[in-house]
């Protein structure tokens, strides 16, 4: 897998590429701006660009911006964005032309380097991956509506895996349970909320956050 | 029966017959001296004379509305701990800001207050002795009957023997008692009246205040708290005027008198709306060359001017008397005009302006002081804290390595899970300072993460076409952050409205909630926001009567 990470502050660039490339993992480039980002990834065609949301010249926005310029542009470059902090709104905007290999983690995350490393491969491979706090903003959000209140404690729990993206392996792995019984919340899940079952994983998040934003 | 019975045996009863009684003399003095001294006024308006007058009169109405206030405190148990009238004024130093306090909202509210008395209190006082007189005298008339020629008289019905007589005095003795359990709803129904109109000035009557109704409607959202008055104001004109038109149109039907009760309501009504216009767009205050006080001065001084013409109009036109009036109001324009055109900083709306920024700029600075004192705190009791226990953690671990991987494996995750606290930690506390997505996405944005990480039902809605400054932004967001934040921790609500939106030159941020009330709008929080929108050259507004809800307003504006 070939990557590109963009990060301005050198201590963690430095240390995202050596994390990187300790498991295996070639990182092709790694730049400290959403310019030269943009015209790395259109010279090197990487699997994958790793960016931060703050970057330079105004340290707000920039990141994003480059990312979702690079979702336009060069869509088979899977975007993972990370950030100190996550915002509903941007995952929105990450999620709003509907394609998969989009993620969105806070910087956090990386401490955890299994489950990190597997949120890389996810994304890389056209999965999502979506930081449990903006899942958890979501689930606040619709706590004043019902039919998640039918859900039992489990599902919820399982809901909130298919909402960050996970696979139903990946479910089951991180619960402790057999796959089959994933399969069988799932079916539970998605029949209680009336959603349909949709071919592949990333078709599914966009079901579980569409409905978890929907307004009523 | 028995609730008759309980208004009877209540003592709050007889205090507020007292109360009703009273204002039949108080009413009638209040009238005499007030129409007296205003009378002279408009008479005496050309000359300097009317200058000293205007002082005895604001300090008249202040006496009267303090003896008021008592008996109010007194008989009819109004709030006491209600700011009194009365009391000297306390405000800025300087002439003109001295006699603006002297004239501000206390003084006409106290004015309002006088002539209710007369025009309400006085014939609900003649009614009340008269209903008693009439009651008294029926329950004695055995007594008196025939000491009196022709006996005693009830309405048609004449009582000439001692049994006539006697069957007056049980209609006397209901009558007695229906009067005095009458005088329970009348004497509630000035109850709220009087604890609205006599309040101190403003600047006390921040606490809480339980007779004033706060708006829990939609209908007057986004109306500033100036506009709602002037509404009232017009209102309350036009049912005055409307009233004696109606007693000229049943009765006499001669001479069209309701003009003079016309004339004087819209000369009132015309300064308070060109106040109010004034203050909503302070673009036309730049025509009066930037001074608010000339500006008013003039609108003040052609309401005068058009009265005095209509007088004279209405008068049998004539000799041309008003010019002298135009001649008096012009040397007033001109010589404040004059002023403001050789105006140095000395000039006193300087001087009030230099004032203001010297007090607002203070609090700024102790907002930040006191910020950065709080910053600091969390930084050391809370990140730096987590850093030192990390390191620790991780030494520990490089100890263990070679002899129990083990341990040194328990320790490792100990440090990673105190990593992450101590990261958590510093995001809540950046987002504190400004949260980032403010800056990147605006107010919307921001405070629909907001209203997202809460647990209320927030109902929320910005309209605010053009980004305003940053520092304004973040001002409105941290009005709303606050009273979120204490609608769920100090009035329990379950659901918070917050609407923001831009009006011309302002920004206005409204937030209600439904919870308990009661909020201290000089506990540290709401303080600490005053300051900051203040130093931004707005106002907040707090209106948190017990038992709720509370109305958190601010007003800022952003050229």
């Amino acid at each position: 897998m070939r990557v590109i990470i963009a990060e301005d502050l050198a201590l963690l660039r430095d240390g995202l590429t050596r994390l990187l490339r300790d498991n295996g993992i070639e990182v092709v480039a790694a730049v400290a701006d959403g310019e030269s980002l943009v015209r790395e990834v259109l010279a090197r065609k990487p699997d994958l660009a790793v960016v931060d949301i703050r970057l330079p010249p105004g340290y707000r926005d920039e990141g994003l911006r480059a990312a979702l310029e690079l979702r336009r542009r060069v869509p088979a470059t899977a975007v993972l964005v990370i950030s100190q902090y996550v915002e509903q709104t941007y995952a929105q905007e990450l999620l709003a032309d509907r394609g998969g290999g989009v993620g969105y983690l806070l910087k956090d995350r990386v401490m955890h380097v299994a489950d990190f490393l597997e949120a890389v491969r996810r994304v890389a491979d056209g999965g999502t991956a979506l930081d449990p706090e903006v899942v958890a903003q979501l689930f606040a959000r619709r706590r004043h509506t019902g039919p998640l209140e039918r859900l039992t404690p489990r599902e919820r729990e399982v809901l909130g895996l298919m909402a960050e993206g996970r696979s139903n392996a990946g479910i089951a792995e991180a619960l402790v349970l057999t796959i089959g019984a994933v399969e069988k919340h799932v079916q539970s899940i998605l029949s209680k909320l009336d959603l349909l079952q949709s071919p592949g994983d990333h078709r599914r998040v966009l079901a579980v956050l569409a409905y978890l934003q929907s307004e009523d | 029966m028995s609730p008759l019975v309980a208004t009877l045996r209540d003592p709050v009863t007889y205090r507020r017959l007292t109360y009703l009684l009273v204002g039949m003399p108080l009413g009638l003095i209040w009238f005499v001296a007030l129409i007296t001294a205003w009378s002279m006024c408009l008479g005496l308006i050309v000359t300097p004379l009317v200058i000293p007058l205007l002082f005895v009169i604001a300090f008249m109405t202040r006496g009267f509305a303090a003896v008021e206030a008592e008996l109010a405190r007194a008989l009819l148990g109004v709030d006491p701990r209600a700011p009194a009238l009365g009391a000297p004024v306390h405000g800025p130093a300087g002439f003109w800001a001295r006699l603006r306090a002297l004239f501000g909202a206390d003084f006409w509210r106290a004015q309002a207050f006088l002539w209710l008395r007369w025009f309400v209190g006085f014939p609900v006082g003649v009614a009340m002795l008269s209903l008693l007189g009439a009651a008294l005298g029926m329950l004695f008339a055995p007594m008196w009957f025939p000491f009196v020629p022709g006996g005693a008289h009830v309405g048609l019905w004449q009582a000439h023997k001692l049994l006539e007589s006697l069957a007056l005095v049980p209609l006397g003795a209901v009558l007695l008692l229906l009067t005095i359990a009458l005088a329970n709803p009348l004497g509630a129904a000035f109850r709220p009246i009087a604890a609205a109109l006599l309040r101190g000035p403003e600047d006390q009557a921040d606490q809480a205040e339980p007779n004033r109704q706060t708006s829990t409607l939609a209908a007057t959202t986004r109306t500033p708290p100036s506009r709602r008055a002037l509404s009232a104001h017009a209102v309350a004109s036009s049912a005055l005027a409307a009233l004696t038109i109606v007693i000229w149109a049943v009765t006499s039907r001669g001479y069209f008198w309701p003009i003079w009760v016309v004339l004087p309501l819209a000369a009132a009504l015309a300064i308070h709306a060109w106040r109010v216009e004034l203050g909503e767009r302070p673009a036309l205050v730049k025509r009066f060359r930037g001074s608010c006080s000339l500006a008013t001065t003039a609108g003040v001084v052609t309401v005068l001017w058009l009265f005095t013409f209509a007088v004279w109009a209405i008068t049998g036109h004539g000799y041309f008397w008003p010019v002298w009036t135009l001649l008096g109001l012009g040397t007033i324009v001109i010589s404040q005009s004059v002023a403001v055109l050789m105006s140095s900083p000395r000039n006193a709306e300087m001087a009030e302006r230099i004032e203001q920024l010297q007090s607002t700029r203070a609090g700024a600075v102790n907002v930040q002081e006191s910020e950065l004192r709080r910053i600091e705190r969390d930084l050391h009791d809370g990140a730096q804290a987590r850093l030192v226990a990390l390191g620790m953690s991780l030494g520990m671990a490089e100890q263990k390595l070679a002899e129990d991987p083990k341990r040194a494996g328990e320790l490792l995750a100990e440090a990673r899970a105190g990593a992450e606290q101590a990261l958590r930690e510093l995001r809540d506390l950046a987002r504190g300072i400004h949260p980032p997505v403010l800056a990147d996405r605006g107010l919307e944005a921001a405070l629909s993460a907001l209203a997202n990480s809460t647990p209320m039902h927030v109902s929320l809605s910005v309209d605010v076409p053009e980004r305003p400054k940053p520092p304004v932004e973040s001002a409105a967001y941290f009005v709303a952050a606050e009273a979120l934040a204490n609608a769920a921790k100090h009035a329990r609500a379950d659901w918070l409205d917050i609407r923001i939106a831009r009006i011309g030159h302002r920004l206005e941020v409204e937030i209600r909630d439904d919870g308990m009330g009661g909020a201290d709008a000089n506990g540290s929080g709401l303080t600490g926001l005053r300051r900051r929108v203040e130093a931004l050259d707005g106002t907040l507004t707090v209106t948190s009567p017990p038992g709720g809800p509370t109305t958190v307003y601010a007003e800022l504006p952003c050229a």
